[in-house]
Formats: structure tokens, C-alpha cells, sequence
């Protein structure tokens, strides 16, 4: 019953590790020169040392400058405490009314990050020619204008040869200063192959809340007046969104607010609720459904948000269909073409089987939401909808929101607040009709077509990130011939990394702006050494949280150690220089035109570029001539010293009846969603029901419009592999970034159920009975498309039939702590091995959760 | 004379560990050595199964075994209450730790941050090496986000041979700044405070909630208290039954 984990020391075991005695040399020593001998022989203290190092060594002033954290997208406005050039400590920004002072744990080992002895220092070129996993590269160090050279040179012949668009650009962690490098340069080059990695997040997410609210981002929650909140595959006091405004207040929200977790996994957050729903993984839309079923058939829906039955009676009986007649929505659209379609069936005791979860827990915390309403948050986290058919599943999360009146209401589900920044000019006028032909091609990770929708608000409006390895290897629609990847790694961050593995090893001339040589550098021909955004970049990033939006700038407040350049600003500026030297100037001639706002002077250099380009994107938020709202400031060097821009408090039901949905209501039946998926049909000259099927998804006719069930598709066949595969985040992960960090593994037990520097799968004891597996046992899992080793951990919080392991160690390369041998052997184990490459495709998302079964083995 | 105490609220703590990290930074503390720590426990059986976090630190305890214990006098208390050890006095003998029975003393087996000392690069000539940073960021001292603040009243680094634990950051008290785990806690769950004031938030707390404080039974009195509960949760109303 009682598991008090073994993070406490035994000072006997302690002694005898390190002062390698055994009691033979004991004993031998004792009678040789007594027990102080025998003790302590090895381990005279220094005392000189302490002599030496006494006396402080403050010698300058410790000065706190603003800059921001991108540790995680909470993106929270910090300070760092600069001593003498030296970066020495974080907290957070008391300035910015989203985080305040409050600053997660993660944001720490950002010091580690930025003096990581294993950055790049300078660039390099590979002399290695052949890629592969198993290939050093040999890398050796390069000028600057050695390496910017051979990257104008290779582009120069493709503008020669017409081949723009075998030119790609892959972004990884960026900040709003992305559209220079991903945007700009990539279309005056002239490429339509400007890939992100927008789908490798939680895109999926964004399908629920616009084909319900008609809004395609994040949301913020508003906690604090919140009388119940469902959290659905979300850890906000781990990973995820503003860890740091959530863990500040969530001893108060949980005095006020019945919180419940709806994960497969005992998780940080779930520590800290009410209640913890274990549901089985996939099975997230068959609790949401059942749960709108019972909100509707008890009458608890939110009158003055939905609208009622005309006469006052509740007709939503289960089995029954409703006339439409009856009812008179308000701000809603589709209430009961949506219980006719799907939820009438759909009771506690149907979602019960397969959930796993008792019809009676259902029905209850049905009534707990009911009871709240409209105070009552669905909180959909990634989990739910990064599956193969999550979209649907998103939808019925984010719908119950709709039903309680939760939507952008007190104690809510809100968006983001407006802010001001401005767009880069436009490069029309600099695409030449080499450009323009270029952009034209197709775009290399097959959006749009009939097995991708893709639906970002318009039949392939979003990226398939994971799927543009396929297309390298296929060279469909073409090769990729240069191809420049910033701060990101996609040969480790997506499922079934050694297919980009292969696809790199295809790419003639591949370019790696990074900090650190990753797995993705590994392939690359080029490495450039990349600034750290906490501590060394230009830039701005907004977040939303507490009622507020900020928008909170990163500026350079230590001296880089080596040759780092920006990412997206001085590296494409310098690259315009040798293109222009070449010949081709109009991209460089675009970038002058990032005036200095405040003496209208062009940037003549990559470092005015960089700090031009932030002032011009600001100057709404600094300048007081062009004010529009929230902070004010004296201008520019005013917004500077405080670092971030808050928004003006947040309008509470404002949107109603004016979403940007078709009928600009909250849409049960989602006529913007049939819209579109009936246009991506049209583009193929097909039905929708022939892009459902295509697309891997159950639903037919109306249903594919409305929130509903679907079965989830799990690779593997049961007997063969007996587990579900549980993946989530550490909340000690920097993106896949901190894993080179000591302090990463020493405090890696902050993760529940996880152990100080092992890379432990957490298994449920009665299931580990079974296989005979033990704490600390080393063992293989196996997936259908690959494997990885770690170490066995058996922990109560996980559900029988599944296996939990936390993402982000099994690093082959990186650094020295990531890997275990660099560039040889990785440190635990990557879970994108296990997963295999599938999609949500109708919102373009890669596939992490409920994806894949896995079997365990001794070795 | 001040009596300081701190008062950690197991409600507010969210079991983050930013407290741990960031005195870590605050202190120089080697891997392997936490000033700030945590008990964690896993009561139940699926599906009935929670996840507790406790914070803990030296309790400084006002019945100090570690002193009483300690032959040289190098851990000895401070009048502010303060458990405080001097590095310059320390023997080594670790009769402190065995007598803790907190387990928040821990030993320098080796050089401190020996991971700095290393100086070979994993790719050569590209990529930098612990050695060569700290060389060129800190002029060798340490590590290259070394704490100096930590040198006002101990050294900044503790060497091989000496004992080392929390002292209530009593160089940043100095200051009149509060200890570093508390202001780095986002959730304020860590209340500091001098218990000979009467309207001090910890005298306060203490009186509108029963505290606890761990292995209360040994005597040792410890300023550390803890109050209210790490997972508060709603269960529905029930007279049980046979």
C-alpha cells in the first residue's frame, strides 16, 4: 500500500561508494593506524583551497535585464541576473500581468543551456561525404564567410537551373521575427517549401476551438473563477500552457473548483485534483460525448448562452430524437441536429465500456459540470486530439465548453486578448519571375491533398511537418536540393525519426542552424552556430494567461561566448549580403526596408538588421504616437527596461454571436467545418465521405460535421504487443533542448513516478507481476515500427494495459549528458521510436497518443 | 534577536521543484548534493492512488543533533536560529550527517564540479569544453553561472573533505532579502519569517492552521513547519457502512 519512493540517501552506502573500502581494507587500515585513518585517509579536506577562495569575487554590479523564456511555449516574460558579463540567475518578470513573478522550474536550467560546453562555436563544414546514423561526420571549423559563401553559392545555382523550389526551409523554435528567414527569404528565393513544425505541437487542439468557436489558437483559462474544471490530456503544473501563472494560483483554484484529470497516467496535475479519471488512451471523445449526453438529458446546459425548449420542457431524452422546431438557440448553432446525430445514444453506460471509467464516476461528474455552469472549464489538452482520429475527439472536448456557457465567459474558456505588433513589409515586390514561378510548385509536405486536408481554416492550410521526410525520399513532388533547418531536430522530435534520418541523408546540401550538434546535425553539411533566445537574440514571442495577453521581448544581455549569429535575423541578412554580391540583391534590397521606426534609418549591418526588424514589428506597443492600447510606454528604450507589453484586461463575452464561424455562433453542427471539408472535396472531384475514408476516419454523411465518437486507431495487434504506449512531458523539458542539462537528470524524480538520472517506462505492479519484471530491470519495448531500451519503474499511477514513459531522453548525440557516447550511443531511450508516423489528418497533425501498442521484454 | 522560520504550505506547493533548482543556482551546490530536497510518496492502489510531495531543507533545528554531535564546533547555531556551519572548523568526520535524522547534510567526496575541470570537446575545434567555458566566462572558478553572492558568508564553492547543507541563505538575510527558495516558489508555498515577531506572516499561519513538523517525536524542534495538505480533494458525503 505504502510506496515511499527512495529519494533519501543512506549515508553508510553513501561512505562505502565513494571511499571504495571494503571491510577487508577496513579492517586492514584499522589495525594499521586507527578508524580516523582508515576514514578519512583518501579525503583530506583542502583547507588551502577554502583560504584561496574566501574573499567574494563580486567585482562589477548585478544588474537584472528583461528577456523572455522559451523553455516550453508558456513563454513567460523573465529577468536574468547579470554579474560581471555572466548570466547567474532567472526569475520571473514582475511586469508582465500574465506571470508575474511566479517562474516554473524549467526556466533554470536555461543557464545550463547557454554555457553548455558543448554548443558549436563557430561554423563547420562536413568532410565526411557520406550520411548515415553511423557516419561521423568529421566536422571541422569554418569562417563565417566561408560558410555563408557555399550556402549563396547553392542557391545561386538553383536560381540558374530554375530549381527554386527544391530550396526548404524547416523552422523549429522560433519567436516572431520567424517571417524574415521562414516567410521572406524562402519566397524571394522563390520556394513554396517553407515548412514548420507546427504539427509535431498540439495542432490538433486548434481544430476543436475553431470548428466550434472559429478560433485557431491556444487557449487561456480562466481558473480562478472557475467552479469545476475537466482537464483533458493537459499537465498545466508540468508541461504546457503557462506552467508559472497555473502553478501560482492552483492552491487557490483548487479551494474553489472541483478539478478533475482525464488521463491514462497519474500526472502532475492529477496529484493535485480532485479527482483523477484514468481513462483508457483514444477513448477521450466517448467520456466528452457521454458527458454532454447526461449535461443535456438532466437540463444543465446554460440557458442563457444555448437557449432553451420553447415551452420550458426538457425533451432530450436518451433514445429520442428531438424536433428542431422546439428549441430556440441563442448564441449557438446546432444543439439538436448534434443530439440527433450522436449524442441521444451516447450514455454513461455505452462510454463506460469503453473508457474504462465506471458509468457512475461519469454521470457524477457530469452533474459536478452541469452544477457549475457556466464556471465549468473542458480543458483540452493535447492528448485527447494528437491521434489518428483526434480531430472529431477535439471537437467534443472543446464543445462542452459550448454547453455549460463556459465559452469566453467568467470562470471560463477564453483567447487571446488583441495586441498590436505589425507584419514585416511584403516581399511581392521583390519576387522576380524566377520566384514567382517557383513559389508555384507544390509544397513538399503534400498539404491539401485528398489523404491531407489539413483544414488550418482552408483545405491545406496547415503543414504535415512529419510527412515532408516522405516526400524527400520520394522526391515527390520534387527533390529538395538545399535545404536550411533552424533550432530544430527533427530526426529525434518526430515519430520515426530514421526516416528523416534517410530523407537528410538525401539532401545534396543540408544546413543546420543550431546550438547544439544534433541528431538533425548529423546529416547536415553545414552547421551554423545559433544564439540563445533567453540570453543572446532579438526577438519577442506573446502569451496569454491570468485574463491578459503580453507580448515580451528577448534582447542580448551577455556577450556571447563564441561566433553565435541570430537565427532569423542576422543569418538571413548576411546570406542577402553574398546573395547580392552575386548578383542577386533583391532580398537584400527587401531587409532594407526595415527601417529604424525611430530615425528612419535602413540597417546597413546584420546587427542593426536584427534590432531594426524588432522595433519596427513593436513600434505599436512602444511608440506613443501610434498607441492602441494596453501598457503605455515613453518609447522605445522605456519598453526595453520593462521587457513586456500587457494587453488591457480581458472582455468577457464579447464574441458572443460574433465568432468567426459561419454563422458566427458556437457551432454544435459545424457548418464551417462542412464548408471547408466539402471544398477539399471539390478540389478532388470527390465526396467528403470518400475524404473520411481515405483519411482514416469512421464517420459518414452528417456526422463528419458535428463532435462525436470515433473509434481510436492503434497500431499493433493486441496479442502481440499487450500494452498501450503513454507518452507525455517532463516538466523539466526545454522543448527537446535541456537533455545535455546535469540538473536535467538530477532532479528528473520531479516527474511523478520518474527516477534521478534513469530513463524509467512506468509500469502498473500487477501488470509487472505478470511479466516478471522488477524495479530497475532494463528492458526493451517494442512497438511495430521500431524499439528502444530503459530501465523498468513500477508505479500504481499508471493503468493497467498501458506502459507511461516520459519523452525526452535517448539522445544519440547533442552533447556529452545527452548521449551516452556522442554521436554513438544514446542515453535511454527516444519514444519517437516506438511511435509510428501517422496523422490526424484533418488538421494535419503528427499522431503521438493512443497511437501505438508496445510489447516488454528482459534483457 | 530574530528566530527565524519558515512555514511551507503543501496546498500552494505544486511539487515543481523550482525551490531545489533554483537554490542549487543560489548556492553553487554540486550534482548529487540537495540542500533543498523532497520526500515523495505513492499511497494506494490503482485507481485509488495519490502523489505526495514534501519539500524539505535543513530544519535548523533548535535541539540540533548535527551540533551536538559535531567535535569541532564547524556546525554550530547561530542566534537568529540559524544551523550554520563553518567550513573552516570541518574535520570531515561526518558525525553530523549520522546524527541528522533528516538526511539534509551531505559530504564533498570530491572536488566540486568536477565536470568543469574536463577539457575535451566532442567534436574538436567545433564545440567548446566544460573547461574552456568556465575558463573564458568565469576565469576558471567553479562554474560558468557561479553564484557570488554565495562568498559573502561561505565560500562560494565548499571543497573535498567538508560537509555542506541549507543555512537559510543567511548571506542573502544579510541583505535583508528573504532565502532563495522562497522567492523562487511560484506558487508562494514557502513563507519565511522571525517568529518573535508577533504579527510575522509565520506567526500568523501558525495559529490559523495546525502545522506539523517532521519526526516531531525526537525532540529536535525544528523551524521548519509545514501546513495544510498537499492534495486537498472533494469526495462525496458518506456515513460508510458494514
Amino acid at each position: 500500500m505504502e510506496g515511499k519512493e527512495n529519494n533519501r540517501r543512506q549515508p553508510v552506502a553513501d561512505f562505502l561508494k565513494h571511499a571504495k573500502i571494503t571491510r577487508r581494507s577496513f579492517v586492514k587500515a584499522t589495525v594499521a593506524g586507527g578508524a580516523a585513518v582508515a576514514m578519512g585517509g583518501s579525503l583530506k579536506p583542502t583547507l588551502k583551497v577554502l583560504a584561496e577562495t574566501s574573499k567574494p569575487a563580486v567585482t562589477g554590479i548585478a544588474e537584472w535585464k528583461a528577456t523572455t523564456c522559451q523553455g516550453c511555449t508558456s513563454w513567460c516574460s523573465k529577468q536574468v541576473q547579470v554579474v560581471d558579463g555572466r548570466a547567474v540567475k532567472v526569475r520571473g518578470n514582475a511586469h508582465s500581468k500574465v506571470n508575474g513573478r511566479a517562474s516554473c522550474p524549467r526556466s533554470h536550467l536555461g543557464l545550463q543551456q547557454v554555457y553548455d560546453p558543448d554548443r558549436i562555436k563557430t561554423p563547420m563544414k562536413r568532410t565526411n561525404p557520406k550520411k548515415g546514423r553511423q557516419e561521423d561526420p568529421k566536422f571541422v571549423p569554418i569562417s563565417w564567410d566561408e560558410a555563408l559563401n557555399t550556402i549563396a553559392d547553392k542557391i545561386m545555382e538553383l536560381r540558374k537551373n530554375n530549381e527554386t523550389h527544391k530550396y526548404m526551409l524547416m523552422r523549429g523554435r522560433y519567436s516572431y521575427m520567424r517571417d524574415v528567414l521562414y516567410d521572406r527569404m524562402t519566397k524571394i528565393i522563390g520556394s513554396p517549401n517553407n515548412i514548420s513544425h507546427s504539427a509535431i505541437c498540439a495542432e490538433a487542439e486548434k481544430f476543436g476551438s475553431y470548428y466550434t468557436e472559429g478560433y485557431w489558437s491556444y487557449r487561456q483559462y480562466d481558473v480562478t473563477n472557475a467552479r469545476c474544471i475537466t482537464i483533458w490530456g493537459a499537465d498545466p503544473l508540468a508541461a504546457n500552457r503557462q506552467v508559472s501563472y497555473y502553478s501560482s494560483v492552483w492552491g487557490d483554484a483548487i479551494d474553489r473548483a472541483h478539478i478533475a484529470v482525464v488521463e491514462p497516467r497519474l500526472s502532475a496535475t492529477a496529484a493535485k485534483a480532485d479527482e483523477w479519471l484514468p481513462i483508457r488512451p483514444g477513448q477521450d471523445g466517448a467520456l466528452a460525448v457521454a458527458l454532454a449526453h447526461v449535461i443535456l438529458t438532466k437540463g444543465l446546459w446554460y440557458r442563457e448562452f444555448v437557449g432553451d425548449f420553447k415551452d420550458g420542457v426538457n425533451k432530450f431524452v436518451a433514445g429520442e430524437d428531438v424536433n428542431e422546431e422546439d428549441f430556440e438557440e441563442l448564441h449557438t448553432h446546432g444543439l439538436v441536429k448534434w443530439w440527433n446525430l450522436e449524442l441521444k445514444d451516447k450514455t454513461p453506460e455505452w462510454a463506460a465500456k469503453r473508457t474504462g471509467l465506471t458509468a457512475e464516476q461519469i454521470r457524477k461528474h457530469a452533474l459536478e459540470m452541469g452544477r457549475a455552469a457556466p464556471h465549468a472549464i473542458s480543458w483540452l489538452g493535447g492528448g485527447p486530439c494528437m491521434q489518428v482520429r483526434g480531430a472529431y475527439a477535439a471537437m467534443a472536448v472543446h464543445a462542452l465548453n459550448g454547453l455549460l456557457g463556459a465559452c469566453d465567459n467568467v470562470g471560463g474558456t477564453l483567447v487571446s486578448n488583441k495586441e498590436y505588433t505589425s507584419k514585416f513589409p511584403k516581399p511581392d515586390d521583390f519576387m522576380d519571375d524566377i520566384a514567382k514561378k517557383g513559389k508555384k510548385h507544390k509544397k513538399i509536405d503534400h498539404r491539401g491533398r485528398l489523404e491531407f486536408p489539413s483544414l488550418n481554416k482552408k483545405p491545406g492550410g496547415g503543414v504535415v511537418t512529419n510527412n515532408a521526410a516522405d516526400g524527400i525520399l520520394n522526391a515527390d513532388p520534387n527533390e529538395i536540393k538545399v535545404a536550411i533547418g533552424y533550432m530544430n531536430n527533427f530526426t529525434f522530435s518526430c515519430p520515426q525519426p530514421e526516416r528523416w534520418e534517410r530523407a537528410l541523408a538525401k539532401i545534396p546540401f543540408l544546413v543546420h542552424i543550431t546550438t547544439n550538434a544534433s541528431e538533425f546535425s548529423w546529416f547536415s553539411d553545414i552547421l551554423l552556430p545559433d544564439t540563445h533566445h533567453m540570453f543572446e537574440k532579438w526577438g519577442y514571442v506573446k502569451s496569454i494567461g491570468n485574463g491578459y495577453r503580453h507580448v515580451t521581448l528577448m534582447q542580448p544581455i551577455i556577450e556571447p561566448v563564441w561566433d553565435y549569429k541570430i537565427d532569423e535575423t542576422e543569418i538571413p541578412w548576411l546570406i542577402a549580403e553574398k546573395l547580392a554580391e552575386r548578383g542577386f540583391d533583391n532580398l537584400l534590397r527587401h531587409y532594407k526596408t526595415y527601417k529604424d521606426p525611430e530615425t528612419g534609418k535602413a540597417p546597413t549591418n546584420e546587427k542593426e538588421f536584427a534590432l531594426y526588424a524588432l522595433k519596427h514589428a513593436t513600434q505599436n506597443l512602444w511608440d506613443p504616437a501610434k498607441y492602441k492600447g494596453g501598457d503605455k510606454f515613453n518609447g522605445w528604450k522605456d519598453f526595453l527596461k520593462a521587457g513586456v507589453w500587457n494587453s488591457n484586461p480581458y472582455p468577457y463575452r464579447k464574441r458572443w454571436s460574433n465568432m468567426k464561424t459561419k454563422t458566427k455562433k458556437f457551432e454544435f453542427y459545424s457548418e464551417t467545418l462542412k464548408a471547408v471539408l466539402e471544398k477539399h472535396a471539390g478540389n478532388h472531384n470527390t465526396t467528403v465521405d470518400n475524404v473520411l475514408e481515405v483519411c482514416n476516419y469512421q464517420a459518414r454523411g452528417e456526422m463528419a460535421f458535428v463532435p462525436h465518437y470515433e473509434e481510436p486507431f492503434i497500431a499493433g495487434d493486441e496479442k502481440e504487443y499487450a500494452f498501450i504506449h503513454v507518452d507525455y512531458k517532463s516538466r523539466l523539458n526545454r522543448e527537446g533542448r535541456s537533455a545535455n542539462c546535469t540538473w536535467y537528470y538530477d532532479f528528473k524524480d520531479l516527474d511523478p513516478g520518474d527516477v534521478a538520472w534513469e530513463d524509467v517506462a512506468k509500469i502498473n505492479p500487477k501488470d509487472a507481476k505478470g511479466l516478471g519484471v522488477k524495479d530497475g530491470d532494463r528492458i526493451k519495448l517494442t512497438s511495430p515500427t521500431g524499439s528502444l531500451t530503459c530501465t523498468a519503474k513500477l508505479w500504481e499511477g499508471v493503468r493497467p494495459g498501458t506502459i507511461a514513459k516520459c519523452y525526452g531522453q535517448g539522445h544519440w548525440a547533442y552533447g556529452r549528458v545527452a548521449s551516452k557516447k556522442f554521436g554513438q550511443v544514446p542515453r535511454g531511450g527516444n519514444s519517437n521510436d516506438l511511435i509510428p508516423a501517422q496523422y490526424d489528418r484533418l488538421s494535419g497533425s503528427t499522431a503521438y497518443y493512443a497511437t501505438t501498442r508496445i510489447k516488454v521484454e528482459k534483457v | 534577536m530574530p528566530k527565524y522560520a519558515m512555514v511551507i504550505d503543501l496546498q500552494s506547493c505544486v511539487g515543481c521543484g523550482a525551490c531545489s533548482i533554483a537554490c542549487r543556482n543560489e548556492n553553487n551546490v554540486p550534482e548529487g548534493i540537495y540542500w533543498s530536497n523532497k520526500i515523495t510518496e505513492t499511497y494506494g492502489t490503482f485507481p485509488n492512488v495519490r502523489y505526495h510531495y514534501t519539500p524539505t531543507l535543513c530544519n535548523h533545528c533548535t535541539n540540533a543533533p548535527c551540533v551536538k554531535g559535531c567535535p569541532t564546533k564547524a556546525m554550530h547555531k547561530l542566534d537568529n536560529g540559524i544551523t550554520m556551519h563553518n567550513p573552516r572548523k570541518c574535520i570531515g568526520c561526518r558525525y553530523c550527517m549520522y546524527n541528522c535524522p533528516y538526511e539534509v547534510i551531505y559530504f564533498n567526496w570530491e572536488d566540486p564540479h568536477k565536470f568543469w575541470k574536463d577539457s575535451r570537446p566532442v567534436i574538436k575545434d567545433g564545440t567548446s569544453s566544460p573547461r574552456e567555458m568556465v575558463k573564458k566566462v568565469n576565469n576558471g572558478n567553479g562554474t560558468p553561472y557561479g553564484n557570488p553572492d554565495r562568498a559573502k558568508t561561505l565560500s562560494e564553492t565548499r571543497p573535498k573533505g567538508v560537509v555542506e547543507k541549507c543555512t537559510f541563505c543567511d548571506h542573502r538575510l544579510k541583505e535583508g532579502e528573504l532565502p532563495y527558495c522562497v522567492e523562487a516558489c511560484p506558487a508562494d508555498a514557502r513563507i519565511f519569517g522571525d517568529l518573535d515577531k508577533p504579527d510575522s506572516k509565520v506567526r500568523q499561519l501558525l495559529g490559523k492552521f495546525k502545522p506539523f513538523r517532521l519526526k516531531e517525536r525526537l525532540g529536535t524542534e525544528p523551524s521548519v513547519y509545514y501546513i495544510r495538505s498537499f492534495n486537498p480533494a472533494r469526495y462525496e458525503r458518506t456515513k460508510g457502512g458494514i
